[in-house]
């Protein structure tokens, strides 16, 4: 029966996660076991170490501080305040506690029973998500956790099929043109052609008696390879035809369709029944279908970027790829895929720069038309995670060419560099303080020059050599010849043989950057109103994750990986027994990666330092939770490169 | 011979948990029990009047308070069916709020269920109690005759000592409103029969932890 104090309770627990998530009969059925109970300042509600009582807590009101012992004394893990759910140990497994909570100032507080709740969490995956993935306070233990973040983070205040990009449309599913037209691999052009001008369609599918694709015929084979080769219309259509075709499933995400086509330049996908080719066809999207559909789409903006032949114009399409970013970030698409798109958008800027830069100076230097070079993107872009338009940290490798043309070849290069990097910052990237950039001499320069700063790093570990190696080991090839990266990582990976002990100096440095234990003690006293102090996600949360990653992949001599969240991926794979830990350190990441660059675009900044009470209740957890995997990587750091016997 | 009972002017049977109620009564609680393990019911009435004599209970509300906590799954809030329904008041507002209606028997079975080896906590429960006692008499209920505590006594008594000089004293000061101020629960549902009772639900367990800290330990404090 409905009573006012029942109802009291109700109205207060349904603002908050995981109540929030409960439908009024269960809230009602929980409200109604809840008891109140009042703490004065100092009393303890529980301590550590003791077994876990028969109910969890949700602060009513006051303030509830979750205490550890370090060196014997008394440190805030945690501040909880109205809203707050703790002590939830007792719902999960029964542990004992382990640490203490005790009233911060006078606090009422509610202790739910278990026994209502345990129901609750087998039926309601909502809710058996939020605590599974530690959201609750002073839940440490999240190791298999951290996984799970990501799925709640986009149940909270949304529903779970909106997380598609087909968002733009607004469709969930993938939309593909049907019915198919196809013909049998026994037809001749002449019929397939007819076919397609009956239906009016640009391209055609070839089939087997199975109606499994085989081919695809599209205008441009017509002309190609048809009319230009003289060949008649009695030619069979398996003589012209494109192939394999690239399939794939008709339920996959559409974002993963979506970012295959705009990576490997599909102008056409065939969805079978169950994904490959040897399945039947069921349809087909094509990049046309999409650009009708969504104006303002990553391929829509790729291929303008491509035709562009003006600096402004540049700028322009680069300016509006930003707008992309807030509404891919606001409609919580998966980092992959954002940083995926974004780093396309800006390769695709580089090598029209480049191409722009080479038309414009190739005339002066005819005995260099045929100098091969590369492009490197170093440090956040060059691991493909840049999102926002921060410091430019690239490089130019070129071939090394004979002595009489050395001072030439490094004029032409310099000239191109040069013409890159102001069109790059015509397109508001920023300059790098340190100059880590193509346009400086010292980093544009022949193979032979690169590897000797690759191997003075490796083998002359000071200080300095470690601050280059993190930032020039990520490096990648954005534009020209992959070969000459290639020559590089390969003479990496020799030199780190040689000089094994680099690794250990390696990691000594990832360990630079000690977790932010400290931030919520700043959070606490930001609470008793002094001065509000800013959190560097940059330096405390994403570059010991990316310093241990690199380290780790380095050790594993892994090639050609380079984002953070994909490098923990592989590490999962490469080390099973800590798969959980690896891949909660890879979202851990993705987590700072988006909260970050939302703080940038929300501050018209780097986004680099965030203030702590800018961010939501969920937010805060989420953020707080995605802190622990970075300790335990540091661990895993310390034993493996045996870093306590490693002296400075 | 029972004259009484054979003229029809004796009383009805009292109801059997009625004589379950008494009997509870007859085991006390000992003077020694430390306050935080106490069990107390925490109740409030709404009423048409102040006179004990003529108004009428309209609702009822309580809750349970024991070992410092408010057990909010023993939360109860009754209404009684007005006496005299004006029928013609009834058209006018066009509708009668949908109330959980229960029988005085009901609503005094519940209490007393409810009130069994409890301290009876109230503001101004005194009052409080006559109403309830006259709701109860028709049915058999004679003297309430569990331990009181009321939280307007007691809040005066934490800060004027045992004995205090009742003139001395602005009772409005002592107001459910002023103390829930005071020792800052927000007033919620203030002036319902369960609203209330919730304050000063909330409103004990405070003072019971301000009452530990001058000395006031055991039952025997409490009550002397």
């Amino acid at each position: 029966m409905a009573n006012v104090i029942v109802n009291r309770v109700i109205e207060f627990l349904k603002k908050y996660p995981p109540f929030s998530f409960l439908s009024p009969e269960l809230l009602a059925q929980v409200g109604r076991e809840v008891d109140l109970v009042y703490f004065e300042e100092g009393e303890f509600l529980f301590q550590k170490g003791e077994p876990a009582k028969s109910y969890f807590f949700v602060v009513k009101e006051g303030a509830i501080k979750l205490t550890d012992h370090f060196e014997g004394k008394e440190e805030t893990v945690e501040i909880c305040d109205e809203g707050d759910v703790f002590g939830v140990l007792a719902l999960l497994g029964k542990r004992p506690y382990i640490l203490n909570a005790r009233a911060d100032e006078n606090s009422l507080v509610m202790a739910v029973p278990v026994g209502v709740f345990e129901k609750i969490l087998s039926e309601n995956n909502k809710v058996s998500l939020y605590f599974a993935s530690g959201f609750a306070s002073g839940q440490v233990v999240v190791r298999s956790g951290l996984s799970q973040t990501q799925k709640v983070r986009t149940l909270f205040g949304r529903d779970t099929n909106e997380n598609g990009l087909m968002l733009f449309s607004g469709q969930t599913t993938i939309q593909f043109s049907h019915p198919v037209i196809y013909c049998h691999t026994g037809n001749t052009v002449a019929e397939a052609v007819q076919k397609m001008s009956r239906e009016k369609v640009g391209s055609i599918i070839i089939v087997d008696q199975n109606k499994h694709p085989k081919g695809i015929i599209t205008d441009k084979d017509l002309r190609n390879r048809l009319i230009a080769q003289n060949l008649p219309y009695s030619t069979p259509v398996t003589k012209i035809m494109s192939q394999p075709v690239v399939t794939a499933k008709k339920d996959m995400e559409f974002s993963q369709v979506y970012l295959n086509m705009v990576k490997h330049r599909l102008h056409h996908l065939v969805f079978t029944e169950d994904g490959s080719s040897d399945s039947p066809l069921i349809g087909i999207i094509s990049d046309h279908d999409i650009l009708l559909s969504q104006g303002n789409s990553p391929a829509v903006l790729i291929k303008a970027l491509q035709e562009s032949q003006d600096i402004h114009e540049l700028a322009k399409l680069r300016n509006q790829a930003e707008g992309m970013l807030k509404y891919f970030l606001e409609n919580e698409l998966a980092i992959e895929f954002i940083a995926g798109i974004l780093t396309e958008i800006n390769d695709t800027l580089i090598r029209r720069a480049i191409s722009m830069a080479r038309s414009r100076h190739e005339a002066v230097f005819p005995e260099l038309r045929d100098l091969q070079f590369c492009f490197l993107a170093l440090g956040s872009e060059g691991r493909g995670e840049q999102l926002l338009r921060t410091d430019l940290d690239n490089a130019i490798v070129y071939e090394d060419v004979a002595d009489e043309l050395k001072e030439k070849a490094q004029n032409f290069m310099h000239l191109i560099a040069r013409d890159v990097m102001d069109i790059l910052f015509a397109c508001d990237f920023h300059s790098c303080p340190a100059e880590m950039m193509a346009n400086n001499p010292q980093w544009c320069q022949p193979l032979g020059q690169w590897k000797k700063y690759f191997s003075q790093w490796i083998r002359e570990p000071d200080p300095q050599s470690l601050m280059m190696a993190t930032i020039f080991f990520d490096f990648r090839a954005v534009s020209g010849k992959q070969a000459l990266a290639d020559a590089l990582t390969q003479h990496v990976y020799e030199e780190i043989n040689q000089a094994k002990v680099f690794l250990n100096f390696f990691a000594k440095n990832a360990l630079l950057n000690p977790p932010p234990l400290g931030f919520f003690r700043n959070f606490m006293i930001e609470k008793s109103g002094r001065h509000a102090e800013k959190f560097d996600i940059k330096l405390r949360a994403m570059m010991p994750l990316a310093d241990a990653a690199r380290v780790l992949i380095l050790s594993h001599q892994v090639v050609g990986i380079n984002n953070t969240f994909k490098r923990y991926e592989k590490l999962a794979e490469l080390e099973p027994s800590q798969a959980a830990l690896y891949r909660d350190a890879g979202k851990a990441y993705e987590i700072f990666m988006r909260i970050r660059a939302l703080e940038g675009l929300s501050t018209a900044s780097s986004g680099r330092f965030i203030q702590p009470d800018s961010l939501g209740k969920l937010q805060r957890q989420l953020l707080k939770n995605a802190f622990f995997p970075i300790d335990e990587i540091q661990k895993i750091l310390k034993v493996r490169f045996q870093l306590d016997y490693f002296g400075n | 011979m029972d004259w009484k009972k054979l003229f029809g002017f004796a009383p009805l049977p009292k109801p059997e948990f009625i004589k379950v109620y008494e009997k509870s009564m007859e085991r006390k609680i000992a003077g020694g029990k430390p306050v935080s393990e106490l069990e107390f019911l925490v109740i409030d009435t709404e009423t048409t009047g102040l006179d004990i004599k003529r108004d009428l209970v309209l609702s009822y509300g309580a809750v349970q308070v024991s070992h410092n906590r408010i057990r909010i799954a023993s939360a109860r809030e009754f209404y009684l069916r007005p006496k005299k329904r004006n029928r013609e008041a009834i058209k006018v507002h066009g509708l009668v709020r949908e109330r959980p209606y229960v029988s005085r028997e009901q609503l005094i079975r519940s209490f007393l269920d409810d009130a069994q080896h409890k301290i009876l906590v109230g503001h101004h429960l005194g009052f409080d109690l006559a109403m309830m006692e006259r709701v109860g008499r028709s049915i058999g209920l004679g003297k309430i005759k569990n331990p009181v505590l009321d939280t307007f006594n007691l809040a005066l008594r934490l800060d004027m000592g045992k004995f205090y000089d009742p003139q001395a004293v602005v009772s409005t000061d002592y107001s459910l409103d002023k103390l829930c101020e005071r020792y800052a629960i927000s007033p919620d549902d203030r002036h319902t029969a369960a609203g209330d009772a919730l304050l000063a639900a909330q409103l004990l367990v405070k003072l019971l932890k301000a009452a530990e800290k001058k000395g006031i330990k055991t039952f025997a404090d409490l009550m002397g």
